[in-house]
């Protein structure tokens, strides 16, 4: 594991708490393998950000299958209706009928499903997405902070290499 | 000089092969981590079940039916595993950490020796 994360002060103000680090005093080398695991881990936190978002979409579809197509919606004519396509393959269907339109078999996760009516299910999957939109804001507040990071170490950076190159024109 | 030079050589790749072998114990405490998130879920699931639920198991391609105690016990069971193994796996973090931190001062430390040495043999010209 890399070694704890160095709370660097980020203004470079004089008041900053014991046991932190100055930005602006590390050299160029150690700057920039700070910048490529802020770079690293905000790719992490991007990707998961991206894949909280589709399992909430999914959770989103769920619950409009069950409005539309199982309670049936008079808007969308699929009221009293129970001739469906089932999909046994993406791209195979064959007719079938639905003979229950009060339960469905939710899948709870780790290969348990659990019979529930349609409301019950409804309110599990609207559950689900609130609980992922509580995690999504965390994170995207997490993902804030680290960006703010990490353009102040490349702000550093980049005057450090600047001024570097300067100096050593000045003198050659 | 070229004896120094593949000596810090071994060092390096000893001190690879160790945060390997970090990395891929730090990947197996993820997956625990997200296992046990998501047994947790199905544990406050059973628990907000009415005791007459009908609770199925998916057994390779077909659902079978479970009685809620049984599927509860299962989930715990699991959960008390995947905790066995959390703590397994980060006790040998712990130890690959410090196997790999020592290493880290061994090659600061001959770095160092060898610099020394070089300062030594340039003054002494």
């Amino acid at each position: 594991m890399p070694p704890p994360n160095t709370p660097a002060s980020a203004s470079g103000s004089d008041d900053a708490p014991a046991g932190s680090v100055n930005i602006t005093s590390l050299p160029v080398p150690q700057l920039r393998s700070l910048q490529s695991r802020l770079t690293t881990e905000l790719e992490h936190l991007t990707t998961s950000h991206a894949k909280l978002r589709a399992a909430q979409s999914k959770f989103r579809d769920c619950v409009r299958s069950i409005n539309d197509g199982v309670i049936g919606s008079e808007k969308k004519e699929t009221q009293g209706r129970d001739d469906i396509l089932v999909p046994l393959t993406s791209s195979l269907y064959v007719k079938g009928k639905l003979t229950d339109r009060e339960k469905v078999l939710v899948d709870v996760g780790t290969g348990f499903y659990v019979e529930k009516t349609t409301a019950k299910a409804i309110d599990f999957y609207n559950g689900k997405v609130k609980d992922l939109e509580a995690n999504l804001q965390d994170l995207e507040k997490i993902v804030q902070g680290k960006s703010t990071h990490l353009r102040v170490v490349e702000d550093v950076l980049r005057q450090k290499v600047l001024s570097g190159e300067a100096a050593a024109t000045a003198a050659g | 000089m070229a004896d120094a030079q593949k000596h810090l050589q071994g060092l390096t790749e000893e001190y690879q092969k160790l945060q390997t072998e970090l990395e891929g114990l730090i990947d197996a405490r993820q997956k625990l981590e997200s296992q046990q998130q998501e047994n947790k879920g199905v544990q406050d699931e059973f628990a907000s079940l009415d005791g007459d639920a009908n609770i199925y198991k998916l057994v390779g391609p077909v659902l079978l039916k479970q009685d809620k105690s049984e599927a509860m016990m299962a989930v715990n069971g699991r959960l008390d595993f995947i905790e066995k193994e959390i703590k397994r796996i980060e006790d040998q973090i712990q130890e690959s950490q410090e196997k790999s931190d020592k290493k880290r001062t061994e090659i600061v430390q001959f770095q160092t020796q060898v610099q020394q040495q070089q300062a030594a043999a340039t003054a002494s010209a």
